[in-house]
């Protein structure tokens, strides 16, 4: 195991897919929603769930509170929303992706009501208010459809409240996955036929919500295509991720995370499509020309977490300069329509329910053990790292068992370290860097004994 | 202060609620009968009472935490990591099966170490919806009820009929009956009850018998009827929140000490826990639906999604009908629910001009003495702002 100078920029290793036009696409895509009054649209607030799809065939704009959280996070621009958070009341070991997004609510609301100003909170400067609060557009209405975690569904109930619930919400309940019957396995069996159904049903319900929202009948022929478009890029997604099975593999787990946005919430459009074309395109030329996502690839690694959003560079440089390559993920391998053969276009509805039901923190522990070991064998990975993410608890919480199993199925040793999602003061990066070499040395002592 | 309530029958009381386990050893014993252990809040006892199961609600142990802060991680509230803890110690290999019907994503992850960990017993999770109100949910909730009934069935072994169900209402609001009336009488100020030995009497509750433990009632509540009423130069609080599992004694008690006297809650090991019966004039699972719902009314609960229910205003509205001068929040550390909707209490609590002070507190090792202090002063300020308002 080689040891790292502690500067890793100046060395980096990295090498990640060339792909400019994406930034761009996600660019336009907020300063769509910022200029969306400006167009006459309706805005409507979600979390979770990427019910977006239906959104963008009734003609809205939409804006997911995760992710404006996270990319205030990655831009080092969430300060000044904590702060209103915390001046408001809410505690700072809450979820960081709700404080933040909450701040904002509380920052718009403040704003748009007049009722306090920045003189009076003592706390967010009105510069700031103006570059977070003002440009997120305040919302016509609310969609709540949260997998997985509770607060999910708590944190809109509560973003409803800051807006003194003058403002429509709808909810879609989504059962969590457990695995009660003896049939349970991930998509079959008893328990998933059933909640399909009842996600399905509840779709239903959601765009006659949309409808009685926006005054206009729902197109149908529009979600069909919009799925038709995220049908097609999530199968190249697929097929590009599946191409970093052996290795070097020609693209990271970091290479994914900077497409997230895209398969998650970017309109569904030929765009799109090209997009992920491109992604597969050039990693297939990586592969031709024997190109691989980090320089001297010695190790191969699982990461299970959440995205750490403000250390996201800082990161990838860290492990390349290990020579590990971080290969796949449960956050960007078992979420984000990655099971595009359910996606019927003509008939999306079920697909798209369950898909919803697939999030990662959406299935007990019986279940995530059998996805995350079978990662482990598909990209052949020597070993996990799990990013304790502090105030993402449904991430956290099985993650001790999915190392345990790892360990006892096949023999695969794990860290952990401790950071967040949109909230840097819980990064421990130094204790990455001493329990990552710990790792690695242990990974080759295994090598050199089966040697 | 120090409840004068000194029976053997109490002595029984506490001794459930301070070892279940060594109560539920011994009732197995007693009667050779199948334990289930069921998790908080809303799991409805009365479908394993009418199967003839001893339903007994996992309750926060009180080693410190070892194991449950690996199994879990440090960051999930003191409840939880102390559930992991006991499954993965063997603390609850006394219960045959267990069940639970909230979705808090932190219990997830400790009923999933409980089935890690205890992988021959029977772990079943039926989701009853925490989005109120909704055209679709009395369907689903229906059917969560009557998977419930199916799965006790499965597990106990004998089927559960409509009269077993409703024998069971009727045993179960009666126990629930009687508890409240102690908390009626006890805003009322008709007697002083020592906040420890209400946390014992609801503690209780959950664990032993229901027909053993209404009939020991009858005794305490005889007993405690007969105590002095005196509330003189005492601040009258409301205690709120601590969802899921009971407050440390010691906190109740430096409450009192430090010159307050309990007389109300929305504890879940206090009046949430009793505020609700099932309706005894309707198809059982109907009732048990309805039950369901009366609760969120009742004491509203922030793990709910209802819009036209508010716990805020709720504990405004207790607050001023039953004479409290201040209200203490108790919030479990890292309880997610409740810190998202501590700020909505606190707006309504400063609103109205009502006292308030949040506590956040851990399994173990709480830093009495400044909360002492914090609450002196908080109690200080009460006393003084009524001594001015009654000089002008």
């Amino acid at each position: 195991m080689t040891t790292v100078a502690a500067d890793t920029r100046a060395t980096s290793k990295v090498n990640r897919l060339k792909l400019p036009e994406g930034q761009n696409m996600v660019n336009e895509y907020w300063e769509d929603i910022f200029s969306a009054r400006e167009r006459g649209q309706k805005v409507v607030w979600y979390n979770g769930s990427a019910v977006n799809p239906f959104f963008q065939a009734a003609g809205l704009s939409w804006a997911h509170g995760e992710a404006f959280s996270a990319r205030l996070a990655a831009q080092e621009l969430e300060k000044p929303a904590q702060l209103a958070a915390e001046e408001y009341g809410y505690a700072g070991e809450l979820c960081s992706y709700a404080r933040t997004h909450l701040g904002c609510a509380v920052l718009t609301e403040s704003a748009r009501s007049r009722k306090v100003n920045a003189a009076q909170t003592g706390i967010v400067g009105l510069a700031d208010q103006e570059e977070l609060a003002s440009r997120l557009p305040t919302p016509d209405f609310f969609v709540n459809a949260y997998a997985g975690c509770s607060t999910g569904q708590q944190w809109d109930e509560i973003t409803y409240r800051v807006f003194g619930k003058k403002v429509p919400i709808y909810n879609v309940d989504i059962p969590f996955l457990w695995g009660n019957k003896p049939d349970s396995t991930y998509l079959g069996g008893e328990e998933w036929e059933g909640a399909s159904d009842y996600v399905e049903d509840q779709l239903k319900g959601m765009i006659g919500f949309i409808e009685e929202q926006t005054g206009n009948p729902f197109d149908m022929d529009a979600l069909s295509q919009n799925m038709a478009y995220i049908k097609r890029a999530s199968e190249l997604r697929r097929e590009a991720m599946a191409l970093c099975k052996t290795g070097p593999a020609p693209a990271t787990f970091w290479d994914w995370i900077a497409s997230i946005a895209h398969i998650n919430f970017m309109p569904a459009s030929e765009g799109l499509v090209t997009y992920f074309q491109a992604v597969k395109d050039e990693i297939e030329s990586r592969l031709e020309n024997n190109v691989s996502g980090i320089a001297n690839e010695r190790y191969r690694l699982y990461f299970d977490g959440i995205m750490n959003w403000n250390k996201l560079g800082e990161l990838a440089r860290l492990f390349a300069s290990y020579d590990v390559s971080v290969v796949a993920g449960r956050y960007t391998h078992n979420a984000f329509w990655q099971e595009p053969h359910l996606i019927d276009p003509e008939n999306p509805l079920r697909g798209m329910a369950q898909h919803y039901l697939l999030c990662p923190t959406n299935h007990g522990v019986k279940t995530l053990k059998n996805m995350t070991n079978k990662d482990l064998v598909d990209y052949d990975l020597d070993g996990l790292v799990f990013h304790s993410t502090r105030t993402c608890r449904a991430f956290a919480g099985p993650q001790h068992l999915l190392a345990k199993s790892a360990e006892a199925e096949l023999g695969l040793p794990s860290i952990f370290f401790e950071g967040d999602v949109a909230d840097a003061s819980f990064y421990k990066g130094e204790m990455l860097a001493t329990r990552l070499e710990g790792m690695l040395e242990s990974i080759d002592i295994r090598r050199t004994r089966a040697s | 202060m120090t409840t004068e309530v000194q029976s053997q029958a109490l002595d029984r009381l506490r001794q459930a609620a301070r070892d279940p386990r060594g109560y539920v050893e011994d009732w197995k014993l007693r009667t050779g009968g199948l334990a289930l252990g069921i998790f908080p809040m809303n799991f409805p006892v009365e479908i394993t009472h009418a199967a003839g199961v001893l339903p007994v609600m996992v309750q926060a142990g009180d080693e410190a935490i070892s194991d449950g802060n690996y199994l879990l991680t440090e960051y999930y509230c003191g409840f939880t990591r102390s559930v992991a803890d006991q499954a993965s110690k063997g603390q609850l290999d006394h219960l045959d099966g267990f069940m639970s019907a909230d979705h808090c994503i932190e219990l997830m992850g400790a009923v999933d170490v409980v089935r890690e960990s205890l992988p021959d017993r029977k772990v079943f999770y039926g989701q009853f919806i925490a989005v109120m109100g909704h055209d679709w949910m009395d369907r689903k909730l229906r059917a969560t009820v009557e998977e419930f009934i199916s799965e006790m069935e499965t597990f106990s072994g004998s089927s559960i009929s409509t009269e077993d169900l409703h024998r069971s209402i009727g045993i179960l609001n009666e126990n629930r009956s009687m508890i409240r009336q102690i908390f009626q009488d006890r805003r009322e100020g008709r007697y002083r009850v020592d906040p420890t030995l209400l946390q014992d009497i609801v503690k209780s509750s959950m664990i032993m018998d229901r027909q053993e433990h209404t009939a020991l009632l009858r005794e305490v509540a005889d007993e405690l009827a007969s105590q002095s009423s005196s509330e003189d130069g005492l601040i009258r609080v409301h205690l709120s929140g601590h969802f899921c599992h009971a407050p440390n004694p010691d906190l109740l008690t430096a409450i009192e000490d430090c010159g307050a006297i309990v007389v109300d809650d929305d504890l879940f090991t206090g009046y949430r826990y009793v505020s609700t019966d099932v309706p005894e004039d309707s198809d059982p699972v109907e009732a048990i639906c309805a039950w369901y719902q009366d609760r969120n009314t009742n004491a509203p609960c922030p793990t709910r999604v209802q819009h036209d229910i508010d716990w805020d205003g709720y504990l405004v509205d207790s607050v001023r009908n039953n004479k409290v001068d201040a209200v203490l929040v108790l919030m479990a550390k890292f309880c997610e629910p409740h810190m998202l909707y501590y700020p909505e209490i606190r707006k309504a609590l400063s609103a109205a001009d009502i006292p308030h002070l949040m506590l956040e507190t851990e399994h173990l090792g709480m830093p009495l003495e400044t909360i002492r202090t914090r609450l002196e002063a908080l109690f200080e300020g009460i006393r003084r702002r009524s001594l001015q308002s009654a000089n002008a």
